[in-house]
């Protein structure tokens, strides 16, 4: 047994970007042990994925295609990729832990009476992987003790997709075998929840205005600022009492409670109504001119100035990184 | 007041007297002549008849009061404070009097006009019957009779003042419908007093005389048999229900066994609620008063009360069904009760004014928590907000649902010294002063203060909620975890003595938590104030202040003088006006602060604009709920809101070590 | 239709954190355990399950004495009998181990449905639902929303990345490991914390030893980065300039 074979992400003919971070984590890994690193994708018509390159060796890359590995299905990807690895004999078997993964990775490394090291962070020489625990109060170091192939999922973000990809990949077709009755679960079409109604407990990035603002006209600004970043605009109690924003859009303790990817908090103190309503927040930008204003205490960034300056600043900084 | 009355007494005596000789007549009572044994016959069957209706009608009154099931708890001692709530109460109609001066004055005089008028009726029906032992000619029938007739002036004049009042002046607080019957019992009272004085005018022996004796007799007949089903029901019970009312203000009474959830059906009302319920004379002053009432919810005490009179008449003390609408199958024909829902029930404050002031001795806060606990220990109540209290309680251990960590957080910002059993207080934060920024702040001033009279204080390491939001809910299960663990904290700790800075935590600490065993004592953060007040900065501010009456520390604990005593120090005190026990809540209390959004108007922004109302510079609180609801309400009410500071950080703004920190 | 819940008992989410001297794993002594949240929303969707289709729910816990009381909370919340699997060695096990002992515990009961939450607060491997379902042989789907009861099997919406969802047929019996927040969790109640008296808590021995582990838990260590607040400074033109380079790196929304 020997290399790492990263397992890499499509829907539709479209990459999964993540996948890029897992290919850069094995040959990360390969470098480390001094072997070679492969790459598969799953799926069917993956002609559609157009070629591909990356910055990094990659000794092979497979397509494991099949007419039944149209949809994604945890039967089908599980099988197909079971005959690969069989095939290959890879030491290492690198993924994504996309949700995808989560759904069948597991179940794949049963098969091999192995156990998934889900999520990791940071690879160590060894190889010792390294797991958050407690929602990220501790770090864990894990290593494989059993024989056979590794898994292992890396977190997202945690290892830099190169930007230039020079080096071009050609993928070698893998058939495997498989029997529609092997397949048991029917996936549907994917869809999104109906827009009408304001949900700020799915939304990722949310930014949200508080007395600060001082006058109803001067949301605008706030407004343009979410408009950029593609965020949901939410406010604390004060500014739904006047009626400037609908109730609906309240977050806090008689409102919604949000746990969003970012959560601008623009012109709001932070009294513990409020706290109690986005303290799930993974990451939090406060923006007051009052330096002792409760709400420094839970932001990640912080900064104390006068909204009416720094928001448009930022909204035009925004706008120029997107485009 | 009580001597006043005994000068209009003996005063009206007199100028009866000097009255009817100015009229020339005879000061003395016509009595009839003696009565034929036929016609004492009659008399006999008028008064078995009425006797008969009367019981007929009062027989399952009383059968639903004897057959609810018994107060668990309940005992008659200590029986000094029963005796004296009823000579007070009852005889010296105080409460009447003092929450509706003018019409509490004329029922007043009507009920000692009946007290007086007792060995007159006894002496007229045993006339009927040839045994009448108070001959008027007697010099103490001379007297009696006339001090009887004073009384009958008085309380012809009141009673026709009451009428006026009921059915042409219509107070809301008695109610939109006008009750016939009422008209027809106030004529009837009317006409007793008015035969009976008519009684000096005509002559000895005449026809007359018997005429107004049987009009008087019928008046009397008729009257008995209606006050069962009237609220006039209150003459026979309110003198048992205020002696009988649970010891303790808004008392709530432990959980008798495994099956007792709380007030769930019918079964569950034990017999001090049902007298209660009959004894309700429809008044209104809780209603008037409550905060809920007046800004446009469901909740009306007095309905509730009544709902629960309906109730029993309908399903009686043993019933299965619901109390509360929404455990009820509705139809057409059984449409949903308006006022003993779950709505109105998770709509009161527990301010405890309807309690406070009821005339009759009706306890309304623990029927509305025994109704919410019904719902709540059974999971009937399904509210996003309250689970959303229960599980923050049960997983942080504090109402708002954050880390605990946060606490340990602020005591190391703030400096605060962990309790090891040296110190002579323990300070308790609570959810607020543990948690809440406005809160915190108040701790750290209330610190200060400590230490510059040189207190040695400690917190707790670990400290979970009181569960007083839990227990105003209805959880007992919740409750329970809390207290228990908070006794064990303090029992580990070897604590003492506690200061806390939130009224909630004082009452629930003391009171609610005797459920489970005795606390150490405890005390608001402005009695221990007040006690060192000489050694308080007097600030020669000339600042108003003012003061807002928390329900929990004023009504609950009768603490109304020592917060005053240290705003004063502070500024120049201003009352609101409805202060002392009548302070109009701020909408926080009953576990509503942890609830969502309240319908009609904002009870903290009624508060907030009457306190902003008197001019006053600062608005003075001594509880962290008070300060919160204030926070956001005079902002909304005023453009220019008044100050808003604690009692403790009124007192740490002008000590010495503040002013040079800000130096 | 009878389900079985695996539920999970960790320590409390917010419980202070100390690492042993040998560094193998946090010191438990001052410690308060609870139910893994997203168990507890497995727990109260099996729930909504039975109140609408009747049926029967099973609790099944493995571990140590101290699972007892997580037991006899989800009787409290509706289940209707419980399972303790005594097991005083899960620290020495791996996922597989421990899907072992819960598979064996499980078939026994020859569940229609098997629920379960999608990951544990304590170690969050995100796998013994999934594991659990390949020693089982049932198809299982992650990181479901909803679940209905339909002609053949099962109708669940999944959720994936994006704000993207999905529904997927599955045959009955079936494995699902539930996402928290999309049902409302309900509150024990005194009156079921008294039935739960009356319900029946059945203890069983792990069916096998601690093996040897294929993947070791090797020592748990504080990371480096604390949560501290970085105050941006500077012109509003740095500031912005500087906050979008952490939106960017460090958040990664942009």
């Amino acid at each position: 047994m020997s290399g790492v074979l990263v397992v890499m992400e499509q829907r539709a003919g479209t990459w999964n970007k993540m996948s890029f971070e897992a290919l850069a984590a094995g040959q990360l890994l390969a470098a480390k042990l001094g072997v070679g690193v492969g790459a598969a994708v799953v799926g069917d018509g993956l002609q559609t994925l157009g070629a591909w390159s990356s910055s990094g060796k990659v000794d092979a890359a497979f397509a494991v295609e099949h007419a039944l590995l149209t949809e994604y299905t945890a039967d089908g990807y599980m099988a197909a990729l079971e005959q690969l690895i069989k095939r290959l004999a890879p030491a290492y078997v690198l993924f994504p832990h996309t949700y995808q993964v989560r759904d069948f990775a597991p179940a794949l490394a049963t098969r091999f009476k192995q156990v998934l090291i889900s999520d990791v962070i940071a690879i160590h020489d060894g190889p010792v992987f390294v797991r958050q625990l407690l929602q990220g109060k501790l770090n864990a170091d894990y290593r494989q003790t059993g024989d056979g192939p590794c898994f292992v999922s890396v977190q997202a973000g945690t290892f830099r997709a190169e930007e230039q990809q020079n080096t071009a990949v050609a993928m070698e077709i893998f058939t495997p075998t498989l029997e529609s009755t092997q397949i048991r679960n029917k996936p549907g079409e994917l869809f999104r929840e109906s827009a009408q109604t304001v949900d700020l407990s799915v939304a990722p990035v949310i930014v949200s205005v508080g007395r600060g603002i001082g006058e109803q006209e001067n949301i605008g600004i706030v407004e343009e600022l979410a408009a950029a970043l593609g965020a949901e605009l939410a406010a604390s109690r004060p500014i739904c009492d006047n009626g400037w924003l609908p109730m609906e859009r309240q977050v806090g303790s008689s409102g919604q409670t949000v746990s969003p990817k970012l959560y601008l908090a623009v012109g709001i103190s932070g009294a513990i109504q409020h706290l109690v309503g986005m303290k799930g927040s993974k990451a939090v930008v406060a923006i007051n001119k009052d330096e002792n204003a409760p709400i420094f205490e839970v932001a990640d960034y912080g900064v104390v100035g006068d909204l009416f300056e720094v928001v448009p600043a930022l909204t035009r900084a925004v706008l120029a990184a997107k485009s | 007041m009580v001597a006043g009355s005994l000068v209009a007494l003996v005063g009206s005596r007199y100028a009866g007297s000097i009255l009817l000789s100015g009229l020339s007549v005879s000061a003395s009572l016509a009595e009839p002549e003696r009565f034929s044994w036929p016609e004492a016959g009659l008399v006999v069957v008028c008064v078995l008849a009425s006797a008969t209706l009367f019981f007929w009608r009062f027989g399952p009154i009383l059968r639903a009061i004897v057959h609810s099931k018994k107060d668990a708890d309940f005992s008659l001692q200590p029986i000094g404070r029963r005796v004296w709530d009823f000579v007070w109460e009852v005889l010296c109609q105080a409460k009447v009097i003092k929450q509706r001066p003018l019409p509490g004055l004329a029922h007043a005089f009507v009920f000692w006009g009946f007290l007086a008028f007792a060995l007159v009726s006894l002496n007229h029906l045993a006339t009927g019957i040839r045994l009448g032992f108070l001959p008027p000619s007697s010099y103490v029938g001379g007297f009696y009779f006339l001090f009887a007739a004073a009384w009958a002036l008085l309380v012809a004049v009141s009673i026709f003042g009451l009428f006026v009042r009921r059915f042409f002046v219509r107070p809301i607080w008695l109610g939109k419908k006008i009750s016939y019957e009422s008209g027809f019992i106030a004529f009837l009272i009317f006409l007793l007093m008015v035969t009976y004085l008519a009684a000096f005018f005509v002559d000895e022996g005449g026809a007359a005389v018997k005429a107004l004796w049987w009009t008087h007799t019928l008046a009397l007949l008729v009257f008995l048999p209606l006050i069962p089903h009237t609220k006039h029901l209150h003459l026979v019970l309110s003198p048992l229900t205020v002696f009988l009312k649970r010891d303790g203000f808004s008392k709530i009474p432990p959980l008798a066994g495994d099956e007792d959830f709380g007030l769930v059906a019918g079964k569950d009302v034990t017999q001090l609620i049902s007298l209660q319920a009959y004894s309700c004379v429809e008044c209104g002053r809780c209603t008037e008063h409550c905060p809920a009432s007046t800004t446009g919810k469901v909740l009306n005490p007095k309905e509730i009360i009544l709902g629960m009179r309906s109730y029993l008449n309908e399903f009686g003390p043993a019933s299965e069904m619901s109390l509360l609408t929404e455990g009820r199958v509705t139809s057409p024909d059984n449409p949903p009760a308006k006022y003993m829902s779950m709505e109105a029930a998770f709509e009161c404050t527990t301010c405890g004014s309807c309690e406070y002031q009821c005339p009759v001795g009706i306890q309304h806060v623990p029927i509305i928590v025994g109704m919410r606990r019904g719902a709540t220990n059974t999971g009937i109540w399904e509210d996003t907000y309250g689970t959303k209290l229960f599980l923050a309680l049960e997983k942080n251990g504090n109402a708002l649902g954050l880390s605990a960590t946060e606490r340990d957080k602020f005591i190391q910002k703030q400096a605060l010294p962990i309790f090891d059993g040296t110190q002579e207080y323990c300070l308790w934060l609570g959810c607020m002063g543990g948690y809440d920024p406005k809160g915190r702040e108040i701790i750290a001033d209330f610190a200060r203060v400590m230490n510059h009279l040189g207190t040695t204080f400690g917190v707790l390491k670990k400290e979970k909620c009181t569960g007083d939001p839990a227990r105003r809910l209805g959880n007992d299960l919740v409750f329970q975890t809390m207290a228990e663990f908070g006794l064990k904290a303090l029992e580990t700790a070897k604590v003492q003595k506690i200061v806390a800075i939130c009224p909630h935590c004082v009452r629930t600490i003391a009171n609610d938590w005797r459920e489970y065993g005795i606390a150490p004592e405890i005390e608001h953060h402005s009695e221990f104030m007040a006690r060192y007040k000489d050694r308080l900065p007097k600030q020669a501010s000339g600042e108003s202040i003012v003061y807002h009456d928390p329900c929990y520390l004023g009504r609950y604990q009768d603490v109304y003088e020592e917060p005053r005593e240290i705003v004063a120090r502070a500024g120049t005190l201003v009352e609101a006006p409805r202060s002392h026990e009548r302070s109009f809540c701020c909408g926080a209390g009953g576990g509503l602060a942890f609830l969502g959004e309240e319908s009609g108007e904002r009870v903290s922004h009624v508060r907030a604009s009457e306190l902003a109302g008197t001019g006053a510079q600062i608005v003075g609180t001594a509880c962290p709920f008070c300060n919160t609801m204030f926070r956001d309400a005079l902002s909304a009410v005023s453009t220019t809101p008044p100050q808003l500071l604690d009692i403790a950080q009124l007192t740490a703004r002008a000590l010495p070590e503040t002013q040079e920190m800000s130096k | 239709m009878k389900i079985v819940v695996a539920i999970k008992q960790v320590p409390e989410r917010d419980a202070q954190i100390h690492v042993t001297a040998d560094g193998k794993w946090i010191d438990e002594s001052d410690l308060n355990y609870a139910i893994n949240e997203p168990d507890a929303y497995a727990l109260e969707e099996a729930l909504q399950l039975k109140e609408k289709n009747g049926g029967e729910v099973v609790v099944v816990c493995a571990g140590p004495e101290r699972v007892t009381s997580t037991l006899r909370e989800a009787l409290a919340k509706g289940a209707d009998r419980a399972i303790h699997i005594e097991a005083d060695d899960l620290g020495q096990r791996d996922t597989l181990g421990v899907a072992q002992i819960l598979a064996d515990a499980v078939k026994t009961e020859s569940p229609d449905l098997i629920l379960t939450g999608l990951q544990s607060d304590d170690l969050g491997l995100g796998q013994t639902g999934v594991v659990l379902a390949e020693l089982l042989g049932v198809p299982h789907a992650t990181i479901i929303m909803q679940v209905e009861l339909v002609d053949g099997g099962l109708k669940v919406k999944r959720e994936l990345e994006d704000g993207w969802f999905q529904h997927v047929q599955m045959p009955l019996p079936a494995l699902l490991t539930i996402q928290s927040g999309g049902n409302k969790l309900r509150y024990a109640t005194l009156m079921g914390i008294k039935k739960a008296k009356t319900k029946e808590t059945k203890t069983v021995t792990s069916s096998t030893a601690a093996g040897a582990q294929a993947v070791t838990l090797e020592r748990v260590y504080l990371p480096e980065k604390q949560k501290k607040t970085e105050m941006l400074t500077g012109t509003p033109a740095e500031i912005a300039a500087k906050l979008v380079e952490k939106l960017k790196f460090e958040v990664r929304v942009i």
